[in-house]
């Protein structure tokens, strides 16, 4: 596995300007893939999450626009900024065009898969033209031999009588079979980094299951990255090697999936943990998590959580930490964004409790008015 | 269900439709106190006998429920009755009215689709831009303007004031420059043809315009914005290609089922429009009909146009199925 | 996406404040939000002002406008006769044309007709009869539709089927020509504005039904009916007092924009006859005048028609401002 990461995020921060004011959906995230693993992206809705990973392509529609950071993919700048003379941030010179992500990244290194497979394939073409539509574009071969790589790659993903099923509409698939195809069309496109935005969270238990062991064989096979977005833990669980928990825009731990289970180090993750049932544990009673994930427009001051955070203390309401090593795993750090760590060196443990009840509505009382 | 079967399974359910028009029109036109015959008769001085006669003729002397099925065993022989003002059988009246209309109404169609659809789309991709404020702006004006005035109006500016096209009637291309003393090759005839028309086409077809642009844009606006779009535009798709391909597809479906709705007001637009710009087509004989009161003339046109408007749904039920995959190949699971 | 989610709540007020989405006043202050639609509830206030005015008592508005243009100009203008008076042989002028023409003058600001009656007050008084006959007859349609739909909608089956295709029936054949032949025969030969209003209602029946049968089937798979008819609530309190008020919203929307398509069919009729009978002065019937004197006489034909025009237009930028504040989904 070589040391340089195939994708490095440093900094995005991905904004909307709505009338209602300006939405910080990804303030300042920072992370890495690299080659062969599965890294999770996991968060409650609204956290951010699609947002970051639509970011990756640059395929953030108005009123959004990534505002700041660095995205690069192998060693190209996909988005990067940098200081004009006159102070205003603009794009930099290394940054590649509209044309050169559209043409170059967008399916051929990397690749999508959305998370509502009825509404991701157009109802009036067949399934097979646009698996081969895709893949002419982005392997540079003709409409026969793209066909022919569209039928292998669907029975690559188990779909059966691939040749038939090539010639049919997407609804005569039921919507495990359409996950499939979806995943099929990644595939086939041959990147290097998959991004699978909730692929299984439309889909039921069952099927779920068997998806997740199609990927996790395919991975093997083919040994692309994928960034799997998703809400659910188990599913991260099963299928990541690393993991970055989101909260409100912000990575707030990072690890590797057996050391955030076994040895997490952030008071939202261990909530979210304790709030889903877990095989491994027995308990008298789940504990949700009190209250709900605010707006992203005028989020909390401070730590974002802290008005949630069972551990909070007063200075949690003055000191906004950004993710630090807290422990090394794996020879992969552990970042947690908690003032609880000595590293963070905040007089955590001489402040008192914060007082404060978490609102149980959306809407933040005492928190930032907008910026 | 297959193409075909789904096109005879609409025809059958069409038949108990078509009945029920006859059976509506019937009723109506037989609705006035005093049979038709007098009403028509009205403040003319006629002798009883001669009415008596005419009624015994007309079999008005019969129960209703018996003319009724007079009237239809006649219609499905393609015997419309006899139209009293004119003296002639009704089938052959409506015939030699029939073309003008068709031309009439294809044509404001065929504008109205020609127009409406890029505009929508123009509107949609450059949506709360000037061009899209003004193109709403012109879509509601066509929408609440009354068709006929539009006709007066554009005859007064283009034909009276300006003299650049005739006010009045048609040319008719089938009947060749040979039906015509003062047209002597092709192309002269099918200019005229199209000078002819151009003023009613707009004049009839400018609503439909702007229905259609409305809802162009509407359905374009939602069909950009659907996941699939999302998705094409993920895989490096370029943008006009999503426009020509992806999007725009998936948007016309509804439009079509809108254009076969919309042959409704069509059909009563062309009796305003035939009227307004004299021309000799089904709708001007429907004027001509009720202002003698020659009922069965009135009763065929009725029923003829609802019919061909009940046909038009039926055609256009079938394109949208032959185009959308989910109603002919059905659901599956 | 993520950011849809996110943004619950009211954006324009404390969180308290959320308003049921079909509060009245909160609709009513989209729609004033709206410049559009803001414009369109104006001119439609407008015209019913006039209408309801004009029809109250036509000696009243007469004087009142007296009493305006006694002040407001040197003297009483001769505009606010009588809509349907012909003046006497040499008292009126025929064929004046409007105040900003050369031969024209602030008497007759929109000039005279064939009859040299004030064509200002025609247009004026014109405006009673399309809007009565355009909300009566819309209120036929509503009430009847809404009989048929709910019902069709909640008993289904073999009502249904019968309904709705007596429904397509009536809808096969295009209006206009329906309400004429409906108007001739039952009037017996002597059609009027009362035929028109009831033909009219009669024949958009259909569209409600449709409409209102619709949503009666999306309610009617709804927990909350199901709730009612498991207490044993009677199916004809079911639709009178959960089905109908909530499929309420669409169908007032919809019943705005058919009060402009009312409007325009109602013009048509007028047009060809068939409508408001002279000397009542209605635009449609107006134009059919004008149009005789289409080559003497080129404004007579202008202003029935904008009057037409601005009405209906009110009433569509009303009914899609009333539809944005509703449904704000299709706005965004």
């Amino acid at each position: 596995m070589s040391s340089e990461p195939l994708l490095r995020v440093e900094n995005l921060k991905t904004q909307f300007f709505t009338d209602a004011g300006t939405v910080r959906a990804v303030d300042g995230i920072s992370f890495e893939v690299h080659e062969g693993e599965i890294v999770g992206l996991v968060g409650e809705s609204g956290a951010g999450k699609s947002v970051a990973s639509m970011s990756l392509l640059r395929l953030v529609e108005n009123p959004g626009e990534i505002v700041a950071g660095e995205i690069t993919y192998k060693g190209e700048t996909i988005f990067g900024l940098e200081e004009g003379s006159d102070g205003d941030l603009r794009e930099r010179e290394d940054m590649l065009s509209n044309e050169a992500v559209r043409d170059r990244i967008r399916g051929n290194e990397i690749a999508v898969i959305f998370q509502d497979p009825m509404e991701s394939l157009n109802p009036v073409f067949t399934v097979g033209g646009q698996l081969r539509e895709f893949i002419e574009l982005n392997r540079d071969l003709s409409g026969a031999e793209a066909k022919e790589e569209a039928i292998e790659m669907l029975r690559e993903v188990g779909i059966p009588d691939p040749e038939e099923r090539y010639e049919e509409y997407p609804h005569q698939f039921s919507g495990g079979m359409r996950q499939r195809v979806l995943i099929a069309m990644a595939l086939a496109c041959e990147p290097n980094l998959i991004i699978a935005d909730e692929p299984t969270t439309a889909l039921d238990v069952t099927v779920e299951g068997q998806i997740i062991d199609l990927v996790d064989d395919l991975q093997e096979k083919y040994n692309t990255s994928f960034i799997w977005v998703t809400h659910d833990m188990g599913v991260v669980a099963e299928i990541c090697d690393r993991v970055n928990v989101m909260y409100l825009g912000e990575i707030i731990e990072q690890a590797p999936v057996d050391e955030l289970f076994h040895d997490t180090k952030h008071p939202y993750t261990q909530a979210l943990l304790n709030s889903m049932p877990r095989p491994d544990r027995t308990v008298e009673e789940l504990e949700p998590i009190e209250g709900v994930m605010p707006e992203a427009i005028s989020p909390p001051s401070g730590c974002r959580f802290h008005p949630r955070c069972p551990d909070a203390r007063e200075v949690c309401q003055r000191v906004h930490p950004e993710p630090k090593e807290v422990a090394r795993a794996d020879g992969h750090p552990h970042n947690a964004a908690c003032v609880k760590h000595d590293v963070f060196d905040v007089g955590y443990d001489e402040s008192p409790p914060f007082e404060e009840e978490p609102q149980l509505t959306a809407g933040t009382p005492g928190g930032e008015d907008g910026e | 269900m297959g193409l075909l079967r789904y096109t005879l399974y609409r025809l059958v359910q069409a038949v108990p439709v078509l009945i029920g028009i006859t059976i509506i029109t019937f009723l109506l036109a037989n609705s006035a106190p005093g049979d038709p015959v007098r009403l028509m008769l009205q403040g003319q001085e006629v002798d009883e006998e001669l009415i008596q006669t005419i009624e015994q003729r007309y079999g008005l002397d019969q129960p209703l429920h018996e003319r009724y099925l007079t009237y239809m065993s006649g219609l499905v022989q393609g015997d419309f009755g006899h139209s009293i003002h004119y003296n002639e059988p009704v089938s052959d009246l409506m015939w030699s009215r029939l073309g003008p209309t068709l031309l009439l109404v294809l044509s404001a169609y065929a504008f109205a689709v020609v127009t409406a659809i890029p505009l929508g789309i123009l509107a949609a991709t450059k949506r709360n831009e000037p061009t899209d404020h003004v193109s709403r702006i012109v879509a509601l004006l066509g929408v609440s303007t009354p068709s006929f005035w539009i006709g007066i109006m554009l005859i007064l500016l283009f034909a009276v004031q300006l003299g650049w096209f005739p006010s009045t009637g048609l040319v008719y291309p089938w009947w060749g420059p040979e039906g015509y003393d003062w047209i002597d090759t092709w192309p002269e005839l099918l200019y005229q043809t199209a000078l002819h028309l151009l003023l009613p086409m707009i004049a009839l077809g400018t609503l439909q315009m702007a229905t259609l642009m409305r809802v162009e844009r509407t359905q374009m606006i939602e069909s950009l914005q659907g996941e699939y779009v999302k998705l094409a535009r993920a895989y490096g798709v370029p943008e006009r290609t999503i426009l020509r391909k992806h999007a725009f597809q998936n948007a016309q479906l509804p439009i079509i089922t809108i254009i076969g709705l919309n042959l409704s007001t069509a059909l009563g637009g062309a009796v305003l429009i035939e009227y307004v710009f004299n021309i000799n087509g089904m709708g001007r004989l429907f004027i001509e009909a009720i202002q003698t009161l020659d009922y069965q003339l009135i009763m065929g046109i009725t029923i003829v146009i609802g019919t061909m408007f009940v046909i038009g749904v039926i055609i256009t039920d079938i394109s949208y199925a032959y185009i959308d995959p989910r109603v002919t190949y059905g659901e599956e699971e | 996406m993520a950011i849809g989610e996110s943004q619950m709540g009211d954006e324009s007020g404390p969180s308290e404040e959320v308003e049921a989405k079909f509060g009245w006043r909160y609709t009513l202050k989209k729609v004033m939000d709206d410049a559009t639609a803001r414009w369109g509830l104006y001119i439609v206030a407008v015209v019913i002002v006039i209408s309801a005015y004009t029809m109250v008592d036509s000696n009243l508005s007469r004087i009142t406008f007296g009493m305006v243009s006694d002040f407001t100009f040197a003297e009483a203008l001769p505009i606010f006769d009588h809509p349907e008076r012909i003046p006497p042989p040499g008292e009126g002028e025929s064929h004046v044309p409007p105040a900003f023409h050369a031969d024209g003058s602030m008497a007759h600001p929109l000039g005279t007709d064939a009859d040299g009656r004030d064509y200002f007050t025609r247009i004026v008084y014109g405006a009673q009869v399309s809007v009565s006959v355009g909300i009566v007859s819309t209120l036929i349609g509503f009430v009847g539709g809404t009989i048929v739909g709910a019902v069709a909608g909640f008993y289904g089956g073999k009502i249904d089927d019968v309904l709705m295709r007596a429904v397509e029936t009536v809808y096969a054949i295009p209006p206009l020509i329906l309400i004429i032949v409906f108007t001739v025969f039952v009037s017996g030969g002597s059609p009027d504005i009362t035929y028109a209003i009831l033909g009219v209602g009669i024949t958009f029946i259909p569209v409600f039904a449709r409409i209102i049968r619709s949503e009666v089937l999306s309610i009617r798979e709804m927990d909350y009916i199901e709730a009612a008819r498991a207490s044993g609530v009677k199916n004809r309190n079911i639709i009178l007092r959960h089905v109908i008020p909530n499929s309420f919203a669409p169908v007032l929307v919809y019943a705005t924009l058919q009060i402009g398509v009312t409007i325009l069919i109602v013009a048509g009729l007028s047009f060809l006859g068939y409508g408001a009978q002279p000397p009542t002065p209605d635009w449609g019937e107006m134009l059919n005048v004008s149009h005789g004197y289409m080559h003497a006489n080129v404004w007579l034909s202008v202003w029935p028609g904008l009057a037409i025009l601005v009405t209906i237009m009110g009433f569509n930028l009303f009914g899609d401002g009333l539809q944005d504040a509703l449904d704000p989904r299709l706005k965004n």
